[in-house]
């Protein structure tokens, strides 16, 4: 039995602090830190997650007042933003702003990561590298930078606030279609062509079934991104091209109501849902991984 | 004498600085089951798939049924090929994985069907159309691999490892059943591994690969016999190579010295060996004969056998000679080899010497 | 095959196009100004200057805005390295089933944007907020605390809204080392705390300079969270640009700062190209 005891205490601290029998005093002390180091992220967590839970239990206030707990249960905030013309008509628009963005990018990531992958025979990693350019740039700068095209090109603004978009999605559409394209074999293209298929028609034929899910996270996480900016949106938004982020910025600045709370809870519901599908899909991890 | 079916001409292959494979050439004749062997990184893969059309060459033309296909993409090259990992379509069944080919040449419905049903059948494989290849054994995997590269009727069959991933006792039946197919349908082959039983067993003729470039080339037997450099003798079987000089040179014949005391003679595989040209002498340990006692009559030499192994079917020797020399040698486990025992005195014949060229 | 190359030439075009048109052309005039100089009529006179640069580093105004910034974003990093690791290193650690909802509980926060992660520490922060209950609920106070518009707000809402930025490269990092490491210290006879001091807080180091200097960089950006949560307590170098360009309308200036913000960001990136050329990279 000691040896596996022994064992035992010296893997990390999950496997120990899982309630096994302890036989002597030193191995309990030894089981301190473990403990002390779950405890402080279980800490961690609640304060991760704190905010998040107070936003949604401030939705349900009855009364103005942005008191935690709320002294009591009221869905008035959610009807006030029902009834509100510039929240409603900011959320629609960033809805349709984040799905143009979101098929735009996970389009062009679609070619990008394909290309990097398959159509490349020993440079794929530079593109893939380059297609990561958004990333290294603040997107305060990206923001500004595009505020002065506009200055001197006429471009409607919608159009501009779409290409900002599309920009900060694009790394994430390619990196994620990337790590699908690694779960395909390449060999399979290689078949069909040899059977008589055209590149083209391997591609659709073959791939494109394949990295589909993939291709749905991408297009998910696309969608998330745009939804939740605020810097982008901070320079370019302007009258009737108001995202959901700004619109709660500007009043926030001015006003305090539960009625911010009810608006951020809807948004929460529908981030967290939509995440989950990606999970689901694929995994979370791996788009993270950019 | 009838054109051959595939040729290739002055086949070179760059990445960059590095040369892979070339130049190579070589041709197949209709009918013919001929294997690239060598060892990995070798350049058996590559030279595959340029012939299939997946690389292009750095240089060099493939020329099949007397046309040059070497700008031609994979689909008009009229080959069926059968992947290392199968690259059977993980999404589709058994019955669309192997109606694929068929379907893009826009082949009536109803004819695929009969089509490949008929070659499901052919490769052993009737009943399972129905289901998705995840679901099958790796035997069956490679059938539908195999039939799917059939049933386009290609005027030549590619094949890279195929075998590799199967087991050892379904890789040997697999070997019989494949030839077996292969010479009913009559369908010129190129069949790539690394595995030298497996090319011996199966091919017309072998091609030895190292490098990039051709060993040898030619039919089982004469490789074994007649290797061509030290390489192609060490890559087939077991072989004892001796270095040494040679001390004349009288036509086929050349006699070598191995060491102050033990010169042996051996069938020169290049002409043009000169006196004190470093050489290697080389022996199959099957062509040694081995006597209790001094045979009469005949050359023979003193040995100690250091080592006895008993593989079933062989018993191997590992003799220490005189001069210092160890040899390998094997016999058929009779009798009258079950009686030699290790630490006894042997007396040794060799047979059938060749002599190899030596870079010094 | 000719056609593989014009394919090649096909799909990259689209990314290649929106790069070059929207974000390589624009960056790069934008940046060009911070050697402009500042006409108030104009927006900038074509005439090279380094005044821009010299007011920044020189004027009092500006300088302490950007020392207030990098105060800011060094504190937010510490706190999120020491927040963080741990959460790391049971993240990476860990083989349970919890291990992806735990990963999904980082990430999904993250998802929300950070309009509503500063909007949570709002009302969390407030006079009648969560903190201010607590702490006179524990007796540790009588009246409720001022901590709306301070710097610590901002502070401990940028730990929280970049705590996952943090905690990230620090799985990667800590999940890429070789488990059996700290079991051959312990073999050797080094404690627990041992091992982790001299195994695998080295080995981590990669992804605690690349958390770091991400922390670092997104905090020193950081226009919303300071905004709302510090008010007129604290100016950043984000809320600066912003009104240098929307309200000043000095662009010259505005370019000059940001230029750091760059500077900034892609120092992080050369730390990241080294630390990947160095370490070995997986499978």
């Amino acid at each position: 039995m000691l040896p596996a005891q022994a064992d035992l205490t010296n893997r990390d601290g999950m496997a120990f602090a899982t309630g096994l029998p302890v036989r002597n005093a030193s191995h309990t002390l030894r089981a301190l830190p473990p403990i002390l180091l779950r405890l402080f992220v279980a800490l961690v967590y609640l304060f991760l997650l704190g905010p998040i839970a107070v936003i949604v239990a401030t939705s349900f206030s009855p009364t103005h007042s942005m008191a935690f707990p709320p002294p009591g249960f009221s869905v008035r905030w959610y009807a006030e933003f029902l009834h509100s013309d510039n929240f409603t008509a900011a959320f629609r628009f960033s809805l349709v702003l984040g799905i143009s963005a979101a098929i735009i990018a996970t389009v062009i990531g679609f070619f990008t990561a394909y290309a990097a992958k398959r159509l490349m025979q020993r440079h794929g990693g530079v593109v893939q590298s380059l297609a990561m350019l958004p990333l290294l740039i603040p997107h305060l700068l990206i923001s500004i930078s595009l505020l002065l095209v506009l200055n001197f090109v006429p471009i409607p603004d919608f159009a501009s606030l779409l290409a900002g978009h599309v920009l900060i999605c694009t790394p994430f559409t390619v990196a994620g279609i990337i790590a699908s394209l690694d779960g395909v074999d390449a060999q399979l293209e290689a078949a069909a062509m040899t059977l008589g298929a055209s590149r083209l028609t391997a591609l659709f034929e073959v791939v494109v079934p394949l990295v589909a899910p993939g291709v749905l996270s991408a297009f998910l996480f696309a969608f998330v991104v745009s939804f939740g900016d605020v810097y982008i949106a901070l320079f370019l938004s302007g009258p009737g091209t108001t995202t959901l982020p700004i619109e709660i910025f500007s009043y926030v600045q001015w006003e305090s109501s539960p009625v911010i709370a009810a608006i951020t809870t809807v948004q929460i519901i529908m981030i967290v849902v939509l995440g989950l599908v990606i999970e689901k899909l694929v995994g979370l991890r791996r788009i993270m991984r950019v | 004498m009838a054109e051959p079916i595939l040729v290739l001409d002055g086949i070179v292959k760059r990445y960059g600085d590095v040369t892979a494979v070339g130049p190579i050439s070589f041709t197949v004749d209709d009918g013919e089951f001929i294997s690239l062997l060598g060892p990995s990184g070798c350049g058996k893969t590559t030279t595959l798939h340029i012939v299939a059309g997946l690389l292009q060459p750095t240089a060099g033309r493939v020329v099949i049924g007397g046309r040059d296909v070497t700008d031609l993409e994979p689909r008009h090259r009229g080959m069926g090929v059968v992947f290392q990992s199968y690259a059977l379509f993980p999404h589709r069944t058994v019955f669309q994985n192997v109606a694929f080919g068929l379907r893009m040449r826009k082949i009536p419905r109803d004819e695929i069907r009969v089509r490949v049903r008929k070659m499901l059948d052919l490769v052993g494989l009737p009943g399972v159309e129905d289901r998705l290849t995840d679901q099958l054994s790796g035997g069956q995997r490679q059938r539908v691999a195999l039939a799917r590269a059939l049933v386009i009727e290609p005027r030549i069959l590619l094949l890279d490892e195929p075998l590799s991933n199967l087991d050892a006792q379904l890789r040997k039946r697999m070997r019989q059943e494949l030839r077996d197919l292969q010479q009913r349908v009559g369908i010129t082959t190129v069949f790539v591994t690394h595995d030298q039983d497996e090319a011996f067993e199966m091919s017309d003729r072998v091609i030895l690969l190292n490098h990039g470039h051709i060993e040898q080339s030619g039919r089982p037997e004469e490789i074994y016999d007649t290797p061509a450099t030290r390489f192609a003798a060490e890559f087939i079987g077991n072989v004892n190579l001796l270095e040494g000089h040679v001390v004349n040179a009288d036509g086929p014949q050349v006699m070598v010295a191995l060491s102050e005391t033990l010169n042996l003679s051996g069938i020169a595989a290049r002409p043009g060996f000169t006196a004190r040209d470093p050489v290697y002498l080389m022996l199959r340990p099957e062509r040694i004969d081995l006597h209790k006692h001094p045979p009469i009559g005949q050359d023979a030499l003193a040995a100690r056998i250091r080592r006895r192994v008993f593989s079933g079917d062989l018993m191997s020797f590992e003799l220490d000679m005189e001069s210092g020399h160890s040899l390998l040698c094997t016999k058929p486990s009779q009798d009258e080899f079950r009686g030699f025992a290790p630490g006894e005195a042997v007396w040794v014949v060799p047979r059938a010497c060749r002599v190899l060229p030596r870079p010094s | 095959m000719q056609s593989s190359r014009k394919l090649l030439a096909a799909f990259l075009a689209p990314a290649a196009l929106l790069y070059t048109v929207f974000l390589l052309t624009p960056v790069s005039f934008f940046l060009a100004f911070g050697v402009m100089r500042y006409d108030a009529i104009d927006l900038f006179q074509p005439v090279l200057t380094l005044a821009n640069f010299g007011r920044i580093v020189l004027d009092p105004f500006y300088r302490s805005i950007i020392l207030l910034t990098l105060k800011i974003a060094a504190l937010t990093t510490v706190f999120a390295l020491l927040v963080g690791y741990p959460v790391a290193y049971v993240l990476a650690r860990g083989q349970s089933a919890w291990r992806g909802v735990l990963m999904f509980l980082v990430v999904a926060p993250l998802m929300t944007g950070e309009i509503v992660r500063t909007y949570g520490w709002i009302v969390m922060l407030g006079s009648e907020g969560l903190v201010n209950r607590f702490l006179i609920a524990l007796h540790i106070i009588h009246t409720p605390l001022q901590l709306l518009n301070t710097q610590t707000a901002v502070v401990v809402a940028l730990v929280h809204i970049l705590l996952p930025f943090m905690i990230f490269p620090l799985i990667s990092a800590l999940a890429s080392q070789d488990a059996d490491l700290v079991k051959a210290a312990d073999t050797l006879g080094a404690g627990r705390l041992r091992a982790f001091i001299e195994v695998t807080l080295p080995l981590s180091r990669t992804g605690i300079m690349i958390g770091s200097l991400l922390v670092f960089t997104l905090s020193a950006g950081a226009v919303v969270t300071p905004a709302l949560l510090g008010g007129k307590a604290v100016q950043m170098l984000g809320q600066t640009i912003y009104d240098l360009v929307l309200h000043t309308l000095n662009w010259p200036l505005a370019s000059a700062c940001a230029s750091i913000l760059l500077v900034l960001q892609l120092c992080f990136v050369t730390i990241q190209i080294r630390a990947n050329r160095r370490a070995p990279r997986p499978g």
